[in-house]
Protein backbone atom coordinates (compact mmCIF):
# COMPACT_ATOMS: atom_id res chain seq x y z
CA UNK A 1 0.00 0.00 0.00
CA UNK A 2 1.86 3.16 -1.29
CA UNK A 3 0.65 6.50 -1.10
CA UNK A 4 2.66 9.47 -0.56
CA UNK A 5 -0.11 10.70 2.21
CA UNK A 6 1.31 7.24 4.64
CA UNK A 7 4.04 9.81 5.82
CA UNK A 8 2.03 13.30 5.30
CA UNK A 9 2.06 13.76 8.99
CA UNK A 10 5.79 12.83 9.75
CA UNK A 11 6.66 15.11 6.23
CA UNK A 12 4.95 18.43 7.95
CA UNK A 13 7.78 18.47 10.75
CA UNK A 14 10.52 21.20 8.93
CA UNK A 15 13.61 18.71 9.56
CA UNK A 16 11.61 15.22 7.40
CA UNK A 17 10.42 16.61 4.50
CA UNK A 18 10.14 14.69 1.26
CA UNK A 19 14.50 14.91 1.32
CA UNK A 20 14.52 13.70 4.41
CA UNK A 21 12.07 10.67 3.69
CA UNK A 22 13.82 9.63 0.86
CA UNK A 23 17.05 9.72 2.79
CA UNK A 24 15.18 7.03 5.91
CA UNK A 25 13.50 4.93 2.66
CA UNK A 26 17.32 4.55 1.29
CA UNK A 27 18.96 3.80 5.12
CA UNK A 28 19.32 0.32 6.82
CA UNK A 29 18.97 -0.26 10.51
CA UNK A 30 20.34 -3.12 12.52
CA UNK A 31 18.25 -4.34 15.10
CA UNK A 32 20.19 -6.07 17.82
CA UNK A 33 17.26 -7.78 20.20
CA UNK A 34 13.55 -7.90 19.96
CA UNK A 35 11.90 -7.76 22.89
CA UNK A 36 10.78 -4.84 25.27
CA UNK A 37 13.12 -2.58 23.69
CA UNK A 38 12.99 -3.96 20.40
CA UNK A 39 9.51 -4.28 19.55
CA UNK A 40 8.96 -0.25 20.22
CA UNK A 41 11.81 0.24 18.37
CA UNK A 42 11.16 -1.81 15.66
CA UNK A 43 7.68 -0.55 14.86
CA UNK A 44 8.64 3.04 15.55
CA UNK A 45 11.34 2.61 12.11
CA UNK A 46 8.90 0.87 10.23
CA UNK A 47 6.10 2.91 10.54
CA UNK A 48 8.40 5.94 10.03
CA UNK A 49 9.91 4.48 6.75
CA UNK A 50 12.93 3.04 7.12
CA UNK A 51 13.76 1.46 4.28
CA UNK A 52 15.46 -2.19 5.65
CA UNK A 53 15.21 -3.23 9.00
CA UNK A 54 17.68 -6.28 10.04
CA UNK A 55 16.56 -7.45 13.49
CA UNK A 56 18.47 -10.40 14.97
CA UNK A 57 16.62 -12.55 18.14
CA UNK A 58 17.56 -15.23 19.41
CA UNK A 59 14.79 -16.14 21.94
CA UNK A 60 10.83 -17.30 21.40
CA UNK A 61 7.63 -15.31 22.11
CA UNK A 62 6.55 -16.43 25.83
CA UNK A 63 3.58 -15.35 27.56
CA UNK A 64 5.51 -13.18 29.81
CA UNK A 65 6.25 -11.16 27.11
CA UNK A 66 3.34 -9.66 25.75
CA UNK A 67 2.68 -7.26 28.77
CA UNK A 68 5.43 -5.28 27.40
CA UNK A 69 6.48 -6.13 24.12
CA UNK A 70 4.12 -4.64 21.88
CA UNK A 71 4.49 -6.83 18.63
CA UNK A 72 3.53 -10.13 19.75
CA UNK A 73 -0.15 -11.54 20.77
CA UNK A 74 -1.10 -14.99 22.28
CA UNK A 75 -0.62 -16.65 18.74
CA UNK A 76 2.69 -16.27 19.01
CA UNK A 77 2.68 -17.77 22.80
CA UNK A 78 0.94 -20.46 21.41
CA UNK A 79 2.98 -21.38 18.74
CA UNK A 80 6.36 -20.46 20.39
CA UNK A 81 6.86 -18.49 17.16
CA UNK A 82 10.27 -17.19 17.40
CA UNK A 83 10.37 -13.50 17.77
CA UNK A 84 12.70 -12.08 14.76
CA UNK A 85 9.52 -14.20 13.03
CA UNK A 86 7.00 -12.68 14.86
CA UNK A 87 8.37 -9.47 14.32
CA UNK A 88 8.77 -9.44 10.89
CA UNK A 89 5.47 -10.43 10.02
CA UNK A 90 3.57 -7.99 12.52
CA UNK A 91 5.46 -5.06 10.75
CA UNK A 92 4.97 -6.09 7.17
CA UNK A 93 1.23 -6.15 8.04
CA UNK A 94 1.84 -2.55 9.40
CA UNK A 95 4.66 -1.45 6.51
CA UNK A 96 4.89 -3.33 3.18
CA UNK A 97 7.04 -0.86 1.99
CA UNK A 98 9.62 -1.53 4.24
CA UNK A 99 12.47 -4.36 3.65
CA UNK A 100 12.26 -6.58 7.45
CA UNK A 101 15.10 -8.88 7.52
CA UNK A 102 14.95 -11.29 10.16
CA UNK A 103 17.06 -13.32 12.29
CA UNK A 104 16.53 -15.92 14.63
CA UNK A 105 20.21 -16.22 15.63
CA UNK A 106 22.82 -15.33 18.90
CA UNK A 107 24.26 -12.34 17.87
CA UNK A 108 27.86 -13.14 18.34
CA UNK A 109 31.59 -12.46 17.59
CA UNK A 110 31.05 -15.32 14.76
CA UNK A 111 27.98 -13.52 12.98
CA UNK A 112 28.25 -9.96 14.40
CA UNK A 113 30.30 -8.35 11.38
CA UNK A 114 28.56 -9.65 9.10
CA UNK A 115 24.67 -9.00 10.39
CA UNK A 116 25.99 -5.20 10.39
CA UNK A 117 27.78 -4.82 7.36
CA UNK A 118 25.96 -2.33 5.18
CA UNK A 119 23.88 -0.80 8.05
CA UNK A 120 23.90 2.86 8.56
CA UNK A 121 23.07 2.32 12.16
CA UNK A 122 23.24 -0.35 15.37
CA UNK A 123 20.16 -0.06 17.71
CA UNK A 124 20.02 -1.76 20.97
CA UNK A 125 17.32 -3.93 21.77
CA UNK A 126 18.90 -6.38 23.96
CA UNK A 127 18.88 -7.16 27.50
CA UNK A 128 22.55 -8.31 28.66
CA UNK A 129 25.98 -6.64 28.96
CA UNK A 130 27.62 -8.78 26.87
CA UNK A 131 26.06 -8.46 23.86
CA UNK A 132 26.27 -4.57 24.29
CA UNK A 133 29.73 -4.33 24.55
CA UNK A 134 30.00 -6.38 21.39
CA UNK A 135 27.53 -3.94 19.83
CA UNK A 136 30.05 -0.63 20.73
CA UNK A 137 32.95 -3.04 19.67
CA UNK A 138 31.33 -3.52 15.83
CA UNK A 139 30.16 -0.40 16.10
CA UNK A 140 33.95 1.88 17.02
CA UNK A 141 35.66 -0.41 14.90
CA UNK A 142 32.94 0.20 11.50
CA UNK A 143 32.54 3.83 12.79
CA UNK A 144 28.57 3.13 12.54
CA UNK A 145 26.88 5.14 15.22
CA UNK A 146 25.37 2.73 17.89
CA UNK A 147 21.78 3.70 19.89
CA UNK A 148 22.36 2.38 23.85
CA UNK A 149 19.15 1.69 25.64
CA UNK A 150 18.50 -0.01 29.04
CA UNK A 151 15.66 -0.66 30.88
CA UNK A 152 15.08 -2.30 34.14
CA UNK A 153 12.27 -1.97 36.90
CA UNK A 154 10.92 1.22 36.40
CA UNK A 155 14.00 3.30 35.00
CA UNK A 156 16.09 3.31 31.68
CA UNK A 157 19.09 5.21 29.92
CA UNK A 158 19.98 6.01 26.73
CA UNK A 159 22.67 7.03 25.17
CA UNK A 160 23.95 7.47 21.46
CA UNK A 161 27.73 6.71 20.40
CA UNK A 162 28.79 8.52 17.42
CA UNK A 163 32.28 6.68 17.00
CA UNK A 164 34.85 8.51 14.60
CA UNK A 165 34.74 7.46 10.89
CA UNK A 166 37.16 4.16 10.78
CA UNK A 167 36.05 1.57 7.77
CA UNK A 168 36.85 -1.64 8.50
CA UNK A 169 40.07 -2.73 6.82
CA UNK A 170 38.16 -6.52 6.11
CA UNK A 171 35.57 -5.79 3.46
CA UNK A 172 33.06 -8.28 3.68
CA UNK A 173 29.83 -7.98 2.25
CA UNK A 174 28.01 -4.45 1.41
CA UNK A 175 31.10 -2.60 3.25
CA UNK A 176 31.07 1.18 2.92
CA UNK A 177 27.25 1.08 1.72
CA UNK A 178 25.35 3.69 3.15
CA UNK A 179 28.00 5.20 4.91
CA UNK A 180 26.81 8.56 2.89
CA UNK A 181 23.59 8.46 4.30
CA UNK A 182 24.41 10.27 7.08
CA UNK A 183 25.74 13.10 5.35
CA UNK A 184 23.46 15.87 5.45
CA UNK A 185 24.05 16.89 1.65
CA UNK A 186 24.38 14.51 -0.86
CA UNK A 187 27.91 13.40 -1.99
CA UNK A 188 29.48 10.94 -4.68
CA UNK A 189 29.66 7.42 -2.97
CA UNK A 190 33.21 6.79 -2.27
CA UNK A 191 34.50 3.37 -2.70
CA UNK A 192 35.53 1.57 0.31
CA UNK A 193 39.06 2.41 2.32
CA UNK A 194 40.87 0.76 4.97
CA UNK A 195 41.74 4.22 6.51
CA UNK A 196 39.84 6.99 7.92
CA UNK A 197 38.66 9.28 4.96
CA UNK A 198 38.37 13.07 5.22
CA UNK A 199 36.35 12.65 2.15
CA UNK A 200 33.28 10.81 3.91
CA UNK A 201 31.28 13.84 5.36
CA UNK A 202 30.30 13.56 8.74
CA UNK A 203 27.52 15.82 10.21
CA UNK A 204 28.87 15.33 13.60
CA UNK A 205 32.04 14.98 15.74
CA UNK A 206 32.82 11.41 17.27
CA UNK A 207 31.61 11.41 21.06
CA UNK A 208 32.49 8.91 23.80
CA UNK A 209 31.91 5.23 23.30
CA UNK A 210 30.34 3.47 25.37
CA UNK A 211 33.37 1.77 27.31
CA UNK A 212 34.50 5.51 27.38
CA UNK A 213 31.47 6.33 29.74
CA UNK A 214 31.30 2.89 31.56
CA UNK A 215 34.53 1.14 31.32
CA UNK A 216 33.55 -2.27 32.07
CA UNK A 217 30.27 -4.00 33.10
CA UNK A 218 29.69 -4.61 36.37
CA UNK A 219 30.25 -8.67 37.09
CA UNK A 220 27.94 -11.32 36.33
CA UNK A 221 24.97 -11.54 38.43
CA UNK A 222 25.38 -7.97 40.18
CA UNK A 223 23.10 -6.51 37.65
CA UNK A 224 19.53 -6.53 38.42
CA UNK A 225 17.29 -8.02 35.46
CA UNK A 226 14.14 -7.78 33.72
CA UNK A 227 13.53 -11.29 35.35
CA UNK A 228 14.65 -10.51 38.35
CA UNK A 229 13.39 -6.93 39.51
CA UNK A 230 10.49 -7.17 37.43
CA UNK A 231 10.10 -3.92 34.43
CA UNK A 232 7.18 -1.48 33.71
CA UNK A 233 6.10 -1.73 30.68
CA UNK A 234 5.95 2.11 29.70
CA UNK A 235 9.21 2.76 31.03
CA UNK A 236 11.02 0.46 28.43
CA UNK A 237 8.46 2.15 25.73
CA UNK A 238 9.97 5.67 26.40
CA UNK A 239 13.31 4.33 26.57
CA UNK A 240 12.93 2.65 23.44
CA UNK A 241 11.03 5.78 21.81
CA UNK A 242 13.79 7.49 22.60
CA UNK A 243 16.38 5.66 20.76
CA UNK A 244 13.80 5.46 17.58
CA UNK A 245 14.17 9.21 17.63
CA UNK A 246 17.45 9.45 17.52
CA UNK A 247 17.64 6.85 15.06
CA UNK A 248 15.69 8.72 13.07
CA UNK A 249 17.70 11.59 13.36
CA UNK A 250 20.71 9.84 12.13
CA UNK A 251 19.49 8.43 8.88
CA UNK A 252 17.10 11.95 7.78
CA UNK A 253 20.96 13.69 7.62
CA UNK A 254 19.25 15.47 10.99
CA UNK A 255 22.37 14.02 13.45
CA UNK A 256 23.28 17.75 14.25
CA UNK A 257 20.07 17.14 16.44
CA UNK A 258 21.86 14.21 17.99
CA UNK A 259 21.21 14.04 21.92
CA UNK A 260 24.83 13.89 22.79
CA UNK A 261 24.24 13.43 27.00
CA UNK A 262 23.36 10.11 28.70
CA UNK A 263 19.89 10.19 29.55
CA UNK A 264 18.50 8.41 32.59
CA UNK A 265 14.76 8.35 33.15
CA UNK A 266 12.24 7.26 35.82
CA UNK A 267 8.86 7.63 35.31
CA UNK A 268 7.77 5.67 38.39
CA UNK A 269 9.69 8.31 40.64
CA UNK A 270 9.14 11.34 38.51
CA UNK A 271 12.54 11.75 37.48
CA UNK A 272 14.19 12.49 33.96
CA UNK A 273 18.07 13.61 34.12
CA UNK A 274 20.77 14.21 31.07
CA UNK A 275 24.34 13.70 32.20
CA UNK A 276 26.85 15.74 30.55
CA UNK A 277 29.69 13.22 28.78
CA UNK A 278 31.20 15.54 26.64
CA UNK A 279 34.24 15.14 28.74
CA UNK A 280 34.11 11.14 28.70
CA UNK A 281 35.28 11.64 25.06
CA UNK A 282 39.51 11.04 25.43
CA UNK A 283 39.98 8.82 22.83
CA UNK A 284 43.70 8.24 24.19
CA UNK A 285 42.66 6.74 27.43
CA UNK A 286 39.75 4.45 25.85
CA UNK A 287 41.04 0.62 24.71
CA UNK A 288 38.28 0.73 22.64
CA UNK A 289 37.70 3.47 20.30
CA UNK A 290 41.40 5.45 21.33
CA UNK A 291 43.26 1.51 21.26
CA UNK A 292 41.13 0.12 18.65
CA UNK A 293 41.35 -3.21 20.86
CA UNK A 294 38.11 -4.94 20.68
CA UNK A 295 37.69 -6.86 23.35
CA UNK A 296 34.29 -8.52 22.97
CA UNK A 297 34.49 -8.62 19.57
CA UNK A 298 37.88 -10.44 19.04
CA UNK A 299 37.38 -12.70 21.46
CA UNK A 300 38.99 -11.98 24.74
CA UNK A 301 36.06 -11.34 26.55
CA UNK A 302 33.33 -13.73 24.32
CA UNK A 303 32.07 -16.24 26.10
CA UNK A 304 30.44 -19.28 24.77
CA UNK A 305 27.73 -19.68 27.04
CA UNK A 306 25.57 -17.40 28.47
CA UNK A 307 23.87 -17.82 31.85
CA UNK A 308 20.21 -16.12 30.99
CA UNK A 309 20.09 -14.64 34.32
CA UNK A 310 17.04 -15.37 36.53
CA UNK A 311 15.39 -18.12 34.16
CA UNK A 312 17.17 -20.46 34.79
CA UNK A 313 18.72 -21.41 32.24
CA UNK A 314 22.07 -21.50 30.02
CA UNK A 315 22.77 -20.76 26.38
CA UNK A 316 25.33 -22.76 24.93
CA UNK A 317 26.33 -21.49 21.17
CA UNK A 318 27.30 -24.16 18.42
CA UNK A 319 31.12 -25.11 18.74
CA UNK A 320 30.35 -24.90 14.94
CA UNK A 321 27.81 -21.74 14.43
CA UNK A 322 29.81 -21.08 11.28
CA UNK A 323 30.96 -17.91 10.06
CA UNK A 324 28.72 -18.24 7.43
CA UNK A 325 25.65 -18.14 9.72
CA UNK A 326 23.58 -20.72 7.52
CA UNK A 327 21.84 -23.53 9.54
CA UNK A 328 24.24 -26.01 10.41
CA UNK A 329 21.67 -28.64 12.19
CA UNK A 330 19.12 -30.69 10.77
CA UNK A 331 16.99 -30.96 13.43
CA UNK A 332 14.04 -33.77 12.34
CA UNK A 333 16.76 -36.54 12.49
CA UNK A 334 17.95 -35.11 15.92
CA UNK A 335 13.77 -35.13 17.00
CA UNK A 336 14.09 -38.74 16.03
CA UNK A 337 16.44 -39.72 18.36
CA UNK A 338 15.54 -37.54 21.61
CA UNK A 339 12.14 -39.26 21.37
CA UNK A 340 13.25 -42.07 23.70
CA UNK A 341 14.10 -39.71 26.38
CA UNK A 342 11.21 -37.47 26.70
CA UNK A 343 8.73 -35.54 24.96
CA UNK A 344 10.13 -33.92 22.02
CA UNK A 345 8.33 -31.11 19.60
CA UNK A 346 10.05 -29.59 16.42
CA UNK A 347 9.29 -27.34 13.49
CA UNK A 348 11.08 -25.46 10.75
CA UNK A 349 12.41 -22.91 13.52
CA UNK A 350 13.23 -25.07 16.88
CA UNK A 351 13.15 -28.42 18.69
CA UNK A 352 12.18 -28.42 21.83
CA UNK A 353 13.03 -31.32 24.25
CA UNK A 354 11.75 -32.59 28.03
CA UNK A 355 14.73 -34.43 29.28
CA UNK A 356 15.55 -36.00 32.53
CA UNK A 357 18.95 -36.56 33.93
CA UNK A 358 19.45 -37.90 37.50
CA UNK A 359 15.73 -36.98 38.64
CA UNK A 360 16.22 -33.22 37.63
CA UNK A 361 14.10 -32.25 34.65
CA UNK A 362 15.60 -29.79 32.00
CA UNK A 363 14.53 -29.10 28.67
CA UNK A 364 16.54 -28.27 25.52
CA UNK A 365 15.54 -25.63 22.94
CA UNK A 366 17.75 -26.09 20.00
CA UNK A 367 17.78 -24.09 16.42
CA UNK A 368 18.86 -24.58 13.21
CA UNK A 369 22.10 -22.76 13.66
CA UNK A 370 23.14 -24.87 16.50
CA UNK A 371 22.56 -22.94 19.40
CA UNK A 372 20.50 -24.19 22.49
CA UNK A 373 19.07 -23.47 25.28
CA UNK A 374 18.96 -25.57 28.92
CA UNK A 375 16.12 -24.37 30.87
CA UNK A 376 16.16 -26.22 34.72
CA UNK A 377 20.31 -25.10 35.08
CA UNK A 378 21.96 -21.88 35.47
CA UNK A 379 25.53 -24.05 35.60
CA UNK A 380 27.23 -23.23 32.23
CA UNK A 381 28.84 -26.64 32.74
CA UNK A 382 25.36 -28.59 33.14
CA UNK A 383 23.90 -27.00 29.82
CA UNK A 384 27.29 -27.89 27.97
CA UNK A 385 26.90 -31.23 28.96
CA UNK A 386 23.20 -31.72 28.22
CA UNK A 387 24.06 -29.83 24.71
CA UNK A 388 27.03 -32.41 24.28
CA UNK A 389 25.09 -35.35 25.43
CA UNK A 390 21.76 -35.27 23.27
CA UNK A 391 22.95 -32.75 20.26
CA UNK A 392 26.43 -34.17 19.86
CA UNK A 393 28.50 -31.76 17.96
CA UNK B 1 29.91 19.71 54.06
CA UNK B 2 26.77 17.88 53.51
CA UNK B 3 25.99 16.66 50.23
CA UNK B 4 23.00 14.18 48.98
CA UNK B 5 23.91 11.20 47.61
CA UNK B 6 21.95 9.15 45.22
CA UNK B 7 21.58 5.85 45.53
CA UNK B 8 20.92 3.78 42.14
CA UNK B 9 18.01 0.91 42.81
CA UNK B 10 20.35 -1.94 42.62
CA UNK B 11 21.98 -0.83 45.73
CA UNK B 12 18.93 0.16 47.67
CA UNK B 13 18.85 -2.90 49.29
CA UNK B 14 22.22 -2.06 51.19
CA UNK B 15 21.20 1.42 52.69
CA UNK B 16 17.65 0.43 53.70
CA UNK B 17 15.74 1.26 50.80
CA UNK B 18 16.87 5.11 50.60
CA UNK B 19 16.78 6.57 47.48
CA UNK B 20 18.84 9.41 49.16
CA UNK B 21 21.45 9.40 51.80
CA UNK B 22 22.68 12.58 53.63
CA UNK B 23 26.48 12.36 53.81
CA UNK B 24 29.68 14.49 54.61
CA UNK B 25 33.00 15.33 53.85
CA UNK B 26 35.00 17.94 51.70
CA UNK B 27 35.65 15.92 48.52
CA UNK B 28 33.92 13.26 46.41
CA UNK B 29 36.39 10.78 48.63
CA UNK B 30 35.22 12.09 52.00
CA UNK B 31 31.65 12.02 50.90
CA UNK B 32 32.27 8.13 49.86
CA UNK B 33 33.82 7.50 53.21
CA UNK B 34 31.01 8.77 54.65
CA UNK B 35 28.39 6.86 52.57
CA UNK B 36 30.16 3.67 53.84
CA UNK B 37 30.54 4.08 57.06
CA UNK B 38 26.91 4.75 57.46
CA UNK B 39 26.23 1.51 55.06
CA UNK B 40 29.33 -0.98 55.60
CA UNK B 41 27.51 -3.45 52.96
CA UNK B 42 28.26 -0.48 50.39
CA UNK B 43 31.85 -0.64 50.61
CA UNK B 44 32.61 -3.95 48.72
CA UNK B 45 30.06 -2.76 45.73
CA UNK B 46 31.90 0.50 45.42
CA UNK B 47 35.24 0.32 45.86
CA UNK B 48 38.04 -2.63 45.16
CA UNK B 49 40.36 -3.62 48.15
CA UNK B 50 42.28 -0.96 47.75
CA UNK B 51 39.62 1.90 48.56
CA UNK B 52 39.15 2.93 44.79
CA UNK B 53 36.28 3.02 43.23
CA UNK B 54 35.27 -0.08 41.14
CA UNK B 55 36.05 1.29 37.29
CA UNK B 56 31.77 0.02 36.60
CA UNK B 57 30.72 2.41 39.20
CA UNK B 58 30.16 5.86 38.10
CA UNK B 59 29.80 8.78 40.37
CA UNK B 60 28.09 11.78 39.07
CA UNK B 61 28.64 15.04 40.91
CA UNK B 62 25.56 16.88 39.84
CA UNK B 63 25.06 17.00 36.33
CA UNK B 64 28.90 15.78 36.09
CA UNK B 65 31.05 12.45 35.62
CA UNK B 66 33.87 13.33 38.75
CA UNK B 67 36.13 11.18 36.41
CA UNK B 68 36.54 14.25 34.46
CA UNK B 69 36.80 16.49 36.69
CA UNK B 70 39.15 15.53 40.04
CA UNK B 71 38.57 12.16 40.75
CA UNK B 72 38.02 11.33 43.66
CA UNK B 73 39.83 14.45 44.71
CA UNK B 74 37.07 16.86 43.49
CA UNK B 75 35.79 19.33 45.74
CA UNK B 76 31.87 19.27 46.74
CA UNK B 77 30.07 21.55 48.88
CA UNK B 78 26.81 21.97 50.85
CA UNK B 79 23.78 20.98 48.89
CA UNK B 80 25.85 19.50 46.03
CA UNK B 81 24.14 16.10 44.56
CA UNK B 82 26.54 13.12 44.15
CA UNK B 83 25.03 10.32 42.23
CA UNK B 84 26.35 6.69 41.52
CA UNK B 85 24.78 5.35 37.97
CA UNK B 86 25.33 2.35 36.86
CA UNK B 87 24.86 1.13 33.51
CA UNK B 88 21.14 -1.04 33.04
CA UNK B 89 21.62 -4.18 31.74
CA UNK B 90 17.62 -4.90 31.28
CA UNK B 91 15.46 -4.62 27.76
Amino acid sequence: MSSPDRYHRQQLLPDLGPAAQQRLAAASALLVGCGALGTVIAESLTRAGVGRLVVVDRDLVELTNLQRQVLFDENDVRAATPKAIAAQRRLGQINSGVTIDAHVADFNPTNAERLAAGCDVIVDGTDNFETRYLLNDVAVKRGTPYVYGGAVGTQGMMMVILPAPFPSPCKGEGEGEGLNVLARHDTPQHSPSPRPSPSREREYEPGPCLRCVFDSPPPAGSAETCDTAGVLGPAVGIVANLQATETLKLLTGNADRVNRRLVTIDPWRNTLRQLDISNAYQPGACPCCGGRRFDYLDGDRASRTFTLCGRNAVQVAAPANGANGGDVVDLAPIAARLTSHGNVTHNDYLLRAELTERDTKYQLTLFPDGRAIVHGTDDATTAKAIYTRYVGL
Amino acid sequence: MAVTVRIPTPLRKFTDDNETVSAEGGTVQEAIVSLQSQYPALKERLCDDSGNLRKFVNVFLNDEDIRFQDGPATAVKDGDELSIIPAIAGG
